[in-house]
């Protein structure tokens, strides 16, 4: 059972609350964020439109004329108790392994972060490739699996100018964070390579293949074999 | 099942609802019409439910032909109002007669206009919205000729008197002013601002021509965070206040990624927000301080100003037949049997 939690919880106008959890370890608090997130989902609670759990925190919205900040900061409050209660039980998570081309035009960026952390490239996409990443939550743009960075010695600055479009696929790195793009959308993150594979297909729901919780691991792949794996989808492992 | 609307002259116009209230947990942002009270009352207006597809237009003029009889409602910024060449009243039903050309022209102090059509259209849905979404890339797209199937005829109601006008609700409009105020309630990030957090309420700020739906872009005195520790990426609301840049102040609305790592200077309102999809490049935007149990307290009133408005139409719209016909004929004897 896990240690009860600390929760700080702010008011962020009055159609949304930002729930803290502050027990001082990470892995503990994204788990209890997440949890209060599926636990409020599925309570049903009277004019809570969702949540938005992401590393440490969880964004609470809801609809101010059926419920109030008041009555939402009592039910996250009531959720949290019966969650010390019950523990946070975790599904199994699945395994998504994903090829990405390095460098180059995949990835413009890769040359100014392995000069920022004082290493060759090789050893950026060493570091990359060679960690299985926990995906933390599904963020911006278009549910983008984010997770924690590959292990650098410094954090990786966001690029001064962001750029207006960054293509889908991209693989990126920013902070002690890593993400990849599902779809084109307007980027400040350092893009180190592409995957070939799509993530995102808006014909279907869910939209990306992954939830919270799920692992991922990146394997580098030639340039001369990007075009092979057009059209296939990001797929969980058997 | 009836015949199309006819798309004349899309200007810039969606087909758009209350937004995807389930996509911030998958990452998406919830969208729909960026002034909710104006989209509402349009759809109230024309008997419909308040989430039914309707048509959002962004600053620009529009002319859409009818090819049945149907019955509309605008509502939204000041605009002019023509069906068939008449000039028609805003905020109020309208019958439209096949064959009509509706056309609006002329949007002015504020900025988005919305167009309800009883019976609303079918559009298809992406997690129960048919919000477009410009990153997924989901959306319809409105192009001369575009054909919108809407779902139910409505004969043409005639006032015999002429001259008088067809209804006369009472609806309190919202103001629209190219000055307007905006009420925002502290955000969870402002002690991260220090004193300069002040500034945001002694400076005015003018609108950017680079504002959109995602947020709006204000130039003025900028309040500066005194930390420069990192923030994680984190769930951001609608209307969030940041400090993205040494330029501009961003105001996140309802296209906003739903994660972001900057902090949150101040809220807008959920009343104020609507005042705000309605701000045009180069308005000046004073902001004004309120408290969350205020700001709640002025949603409400505006829904029930809203739920007013939806039993008065209720009554009328029964009386005349409208939206209850099947149940109507079915309780009544059958004539001249």
């Amino acid at each position: 059972m896990p240690a009860p939690s600390t929760l700080d919880i702010y008011e962020s106008g009055d159609a949304a609350l930002r729930v803290v959890a502050r027990s001082g370890d990470a892995d503990a608090d994204w788990a209890t964020v997440h949890s209060l997130a599926g636990w409020l989902a599925t309570a049903g609670v009277d004019g809570v439109h969702g949540a938005v759990p992401t590393y440490d925190s969880v964004l609470v919205e809801f609809d101010p004329y059926l419920t109030s900040a008041r009555q939402v900061r009592a039910f996250v409050l009531l959720a949290m108790r019966q969650l010390d209660f019950a523990g946070t039980g975790r599904r199994k998570p699945r395994r998504f392994d994903v090829p990405v081309v390095y460098g180059g035009s995949y990835g413009p960026d890769l040359e100014r972060v392995a000069e920022q952390q004082g290493f060759t490239t090789a050893e950026v996409i060493a570091r990359h490739t060679g960690k299985t990443y926990v995906i933390r939550c599904l963020g911006a743009p278009a549910g983008s699996p984010m997770m924690d960075g590959p292990e650098f010695p410094f954090p990786v600055p966001r690029l001064k100018d962001p750029r207006l479009s960054v293509p889908a696929g991209a693989v990126s790195v920013a902070g002690r964070q890593a993400v990849i793009a599902p779809a084109k959308a307007p980027g400040g993150w350092c893009v180190i390579g592409q995957t070939p594979l799509t993530v995102l297909d808006a014909a279907r729901e869910p939209l990306v293949p992954y939830v919270p919780g799920d692992e991922l691991r990146f394997r580098q792949i030639a340039e001369a074999d990007f075009d092979s794996f057009a059209g296939q989808f990001l797929e969980a492992q058997p | 099942m009836t015949a199309p609307l006819v798309i004349l002259q899309p200007g810039n116009s969606v087909v758009t609802d209350l937004g995807r209230t389930k996509g911030p947990a998958f990452g998406l942002p919830v969208n729909g019409a960026l002034d909710q009270f104006s989209a509402k009352a349009a759809n109230i207006l024309a008997g419909n439910p308040d989430n039914s597809p309707l048509l959002e237009l962004t600053a620009l003029d529009f002319r859409m032909r009818a090819t049945t009889d149907l019955l509309i409602a605008v509502t939204g910024a000041p605009l002019d109002l023509t069906v068939g060449g008449r000039t028609c009243p805003q905020w109020e039903p309208v019958s439209v007669r096949a064959g009509e050309t509706v056309a609006v022209r002329g949007i002015h102090t504020g900025l988005r206009a919305y167009i309800a059509v009883h019976g609303s259209f079918t559009v298809p849905a992406l997690l129960g919205s048919c919000a477009p979404d410009t990153v997924v890339g989901f959306g319809l797209k409105l192009e001369e000729g575009t054909e919108l199937p809407t779902r139910v005829a409505t004969a043409p109601i005639t006032q015999p008197h002429f001259g008088l006008p067809l209804f006369r609700l009472g609806l309190t409009r919202p103001a629209f002013s190219t000055h307007p105020v905006i009420d925002v309630t502290d955000g969870p990030d402002v002690d991260e601002f220090g004193d300069t957090a002040d500034l945001l309420f002694t400076s005015q700020y003018t609108v950017s021509p680079r504002s959109n739906h995602i947020g709006l872009r204000l130039g003025g005195a900028l309040p500066e965070r005194q930390l420069s520790s990192e923030v994680l990426s984190r769930g951001v609301p609608v209307g969030a206040i940041e400090v993205p840049s040494r330029d501009e102040l961003l105001v996140l609305h309802r296209g906003r990624g739903v994660t972001a790592g900057y902090p949150v200077l101040a809220v807008v309102t959920s009343r104020s927000l609507d005042t705000l999809a309605q701000a045009r490049p180069g308005h000046t935007i004073t902001f004004r301080k309120t408290t969350v149990a205020q700001a709640t307290a002025t949603h409400r009133a505006a829904c029930l100003e809203l739920d007013r408005l939806r039993s008065t139409i209720q009554t009328v719209f029964g009386l005349l037949g409208i939206g209850a016909g099947e149940r109507w004929h079915e309780l009544s004897p059958a004539s001249g049997s």
